[in-house]
């Protein structure tokens, strides 16, 4: 009887594998519709990211690829944070002659997430998908991961609607954000409005290379409320379905050029100051509503910060 | 966690109480503690809670043909060599195991290898921060005489939790001599053995199998002084999950390791040979990092064990890598000129480890290369050659001397920019003398040097050369008193060339050993059998205790 058991249990681990034969990628690909005006539930990739990490434009290209595949419902920021792999290499010419590294990348809100996601303490790079699995201690996701939570995040139901109407033109303006609640929620939630920055063009390790003609997309590069947002919803933990919240914010880009430029002189570790220079016809507007209780995005969405 | 250990505590002591006569309980612990200061002249990182520790403690219980077992595990916060992921405490080690009628069946957790570890090894190595113990159930069973099988099915620790494949693993071993009761003199005995993991398939794009399979076969061959053993393990495609179709890679792995060894009195020569191609088994296709790698292919480098010997260690690339090595043993007999009164010990060791013809196998709709079998003038990784001499002079003198000339792509071991350190070149000698100045007291007295050769084309700062001095003294069977110095005298840098001072004592007494120190740590690669860690920079002070029952 035993011996029989043995056999069974050789046999079914035999068949228990898959060889794959080419072509590879499947023939159908189905394109996700974005162009409904209704509200999805869209994800917000968190890209913690360095431009010394080697292995950092692999996290990169994988979100360009989950963005490429899935559209306009997968938002990526990139936060360049800690001393490792963030930091900016000397100005001096004699010890840098080919001014690699130079820029700060690193902003104060996204070492405070850093810092409390302890996320570059584990090694970068890493991310987080809708911060999901904080309270298992399981949200630093590998890029490989990325995928497949994506895939289950997009089926879930889309609880929050997410407008942003942004009427700054130049270096000043008003940014206001229309949220509208799809269901009824009970909890804590709040909002948090950030600045992205694209196609950067600075260098990067990359591999083997240290590329200076690498292009950052969705840098962080300022949070416009506090890092951990404000209330959505004031003096009630009970959101109805149809409730709807209004939040604006005035912004000056050259203020806040220069306070991310002070902040990486005065205190970031091996900070130069060397921050500046922000490009906004290519900034965005990014909005999330995460969960105070497990710090789970509800739901993200984003605009072009100047108007069209 | 803590209801698992009140309740195993509790059917421990009603097993106890039950099963008197034939119960055993055995247990062992150790503490490591070590506060750590900032020290910017070594870029050492103060610890915010000062003082780190790893804790351990090992109960088992066995009687007659039942065993069980837990280990209790505390980090407080983790060293700082340590994945900071090993956080809290708790017990990820249990199980219970026993036998009947041939029949050994364990349940919880177990350590398993299959061979030499090609296709799988779980198992753990506390100084590498490692342990992917499996959590299922194993049973062995010897189905007839000289034929025994093995076979388990689980998930792999990786900290506190598990990863998300299921292993499914079956090892298979005929003595074929005792089977076929030959009376050969040459003793054969095979192997085959076989493991699946299954993971979930999602990706929208790229067709992913969900169940990986590899498998390898072995050989072992013994006839007198004579030993030959031969591993060829095989894996399956195992892409990882992407959208990138460059990242996605059907391409097979495989894996060869050869040795052949002859031994007698006083001599002693073992060739070896092994190459490994996309032979990465990972317990989650989605993870990186050592704590999810369940396969392992043997070092082929000498391991050594004076610290600048082994400050360049290398690294075994499971993804691409063909090695050589060449091992000798001889002992010139005493009474000789060179044996002298108690003979000399020689060992010549020579080991080169290289990459593959245009890197590791790789297949997808755009890519197809597979590398050549054997070519052996691609980029070199690592190369030693050593000559190790080990002689007793008289009763109260003796010592060891080593020299070893070295070749270490710092680059590609240790992931830097091509170009930034290239390949070191380092001449290490060594000598250790050891005198016993009366009954329980010995002094050792430890030289080392290394002379390091910049690679032309390195751009980045140099360290150059190092001495190191070490006196150690012992006082049988109690105490130990110890202090070394590494000074980097050579660094490119002169801001850096800098002493690493160690003071250490320690007592024993029975089974308990207490070691106390303190001094600066380099920053460096630390291996245990080709596996390894970057240990950063630390300076504090330590304490060490194990005990044992």
């Amino acid at each position: 009887m035993k011996k029989l058991i043995y056999i069974a249990f050789i046999c079914a681990l035999i068949n228990s594998c898959e060889v794959i034969e080419g072509p590879y990628m499947n023939d159908v690909i189905v394109p996700v519709d974005t162009g409904s005006t209704e509200f999805v539930k869209n994800i917000l990739i968190e890209d913690f990211t360095g431009h010394l990490c080697k292995n950092c434009p692999d996290a990169a290209r994988e979100l360009d690829a989950i963005h490429d595949f899935y559209g306009s419902r997968i938002i990526g920021l990139a936060l360049h944070v800690g001393t490792t792999f963030g930091r900016p290499y000397p100005t001096d010419i004699s010890a840098n002659p080919d001014q690699k590294f130079i820029y700060d990348f690193r902003t104060s809100e996204g070492e405070e997430l850093d810092n409390f996601f302890q996320v570059s303490q584990n090694g970068l790079p890493k991310g987080m998908v809708n911060r999901i699995d904080y309270t298992s201690e399981n949200h630093r996701k590998d890029y490989g991961q990325w995928l497949a939570i994506v895939s289950d995040e997009l089926d879930k139901e889309v609880q929050l609607g997410i407008t942003i109407n942004s009427t700054v033109i130049g270096n000043t303006g008003d940014i206001n954000i229309t949220t509208e609640a799809l269901t009824t929620l009970t909890g804590n939630y709040k909002i948090v409005v950030c600045l992205a920055e694209d196609q950067i063009t600075n260098w990067q390790k990359d591999g083997d290379i240290d590329d200076d003609t690498y292009i950052h997309k969705h840098v962080l590069r300022t949070i416009l409320t506090s890092t951990w947002g404000e209330n959505l919803s004031v003096g009630s933990t009970y959101i109805d379905d149809g409730d709807v919240f209004e939040h604006s914010y005035s912004i000056n880009l050259t203020d806040l050029e220069n306070e991310n430029i002070q902040h990486s002189q005065d205190v970031l570790v091996q900070g130069n100051g060397n921050a500046g220079a922000w490009e906004s016809t290519n900034m965005n507007v990014i909005a999330y509503i995460y969960d105070t209780s497990n710090y789970e995005i509800l739901q993200v969405e984003y605009t072009s910060l100047l108007v069209k | 966690m803590k209801n698992y250990f009140l309740i195993f505590t509790l059917s421990l002591s009603t097993l106890i109480i039950v099963a008197q006569n034939n119960s055993e309980i055995h247990g062992d612990f150790s503490l490591i503690l070590q506060s750590y200061v900032e020290d910017a002249t070594i870029n050492a990182l103060a610890a915010d809670e000062v003082v780190l520790s790893n804790s351990y403690f090992n109960l088992l219980y066995s009687n007659n043909n039942f065993t069980a077992g837990l280990r209790y595990e505390s980090y407080l916060n983790a060293l700082l060599d340590y994945d900071s992921e090993f956080k809290g405490n708790g017990i990820p080690y249990r199980f219970a195991s026993y036998s009947i009628d041939g029949l050994e069946i364990t349940a919880g957790n177990f350590y398993e290898q299959f061979g030499s570890g090609l296709i799988f090894r779980s198992y753990e190595e506390k100084g590498l921060g490692i342990d992917n113990s499996m959590d299922g159930v194993r049973l062995k069973y010897k189905l007839f005489k000289g034929l025994s099988v093995k076979g388990f099915i689980g998930k792999s620790r990786t900290y506190f939790t598990y990863a998300e494949g299921i292993f499914r693993g079956i090892d298979a071993e005929l003595d074929v001599n005792e089977t076929f009761s030959l009376e050969s003199k040459t003793k054969y005995i095979l192997g085959g053995s076989f493991i699946s993991r299954y993971e979930k398939r999602a990706n929208p794009k790229f067709t992913l199998p969900q169940n990986v399979s590899a498998y390898a076969g072995r050989l072992n061959i013994l006839n007198g002084g004579w030993n030959y053993f031969g591993e060829f393990a095989y894996k399956i495609n195992d892409p990882i999950n992407s959208l990138q179709e460059d990242e996605m890679n059907y391409a097979s792995g495989s894996a060869f390791t050869n040795s052949i060894t002859y031994s007698q009195r006083g001599f002693g020569i073992t060739g070896e040979i092994h190459r490994a191609d996309n032979m990465l088994l990972l317990s989650e296709r989605e993870r990186t990092g050592k704590a999810y790698i369940m396969n392992y292919i043997p070092t082929l480098s000498k391991p050594h064990a004076y610290t600048l010997l082994a400050i360049y260690p290398c690294a075994t690339q499971a993804m691409g890598e063909l090695g050589v090595q060449l091992d000798v043993y001889y002992k010139i007999n005493k009474g000789t000129l060179l044996g002298g009164k108690y003979g000399t010990k020689l060992n010549l060791n020579i080991s080169k480890i290289n990459g593959l013809e245009g890197g590791y196998s790789m297949l997808n709709d755009n890519t197809n290369h597979t590398p050549k079998l054997f070519s052996f003038d691609e980029e070199l990784y690592f190369s030693d050659i050593n000559l190790e001499i080990s002689k007793k002079v008289n009763k109260k003198v003796k010592y060891n001397a080593v020299l070893a000339h070295q070749k270490y792509n710092k680059d590609f071991l240790e992931g830097k920019t091509p170009g930034e350190y290239g390949t070191l070149t380092s001449t290490i000698a060594v000598f250790d003398l050891s005198y016993k100045i009366k009954k329980g007291h010995t002094i050792r007295f430890e030289t080392q040097a290394l002379f390091a050769k910049k690679d032309e084309i390195a751009t980045s700062e140099h360290e150059g050369d190092w001495v190191m001095a070490a006196a150690e003294y012992t006082i049988s069977p109690n105490w130990f008193f110890a202090v070394q110095d590494m000074y980097n005298y050579g660094h490119e840098n002169e801001s850096k060339r800098l002493h690493y001072m160690n003071f250490n004592f320690g007592f024993l007494k029975g089974s308990t050993r207490f070691e106390f120190g303190y001094g600066k740590k380099r920053e460096g690669i630390f291996c245990v059998g080709g596996v390894c860690k970057l240990v950063p920079s630390s300076n504090g002070l330590n304490l060490s205790i194990t005990s044992s029952f």
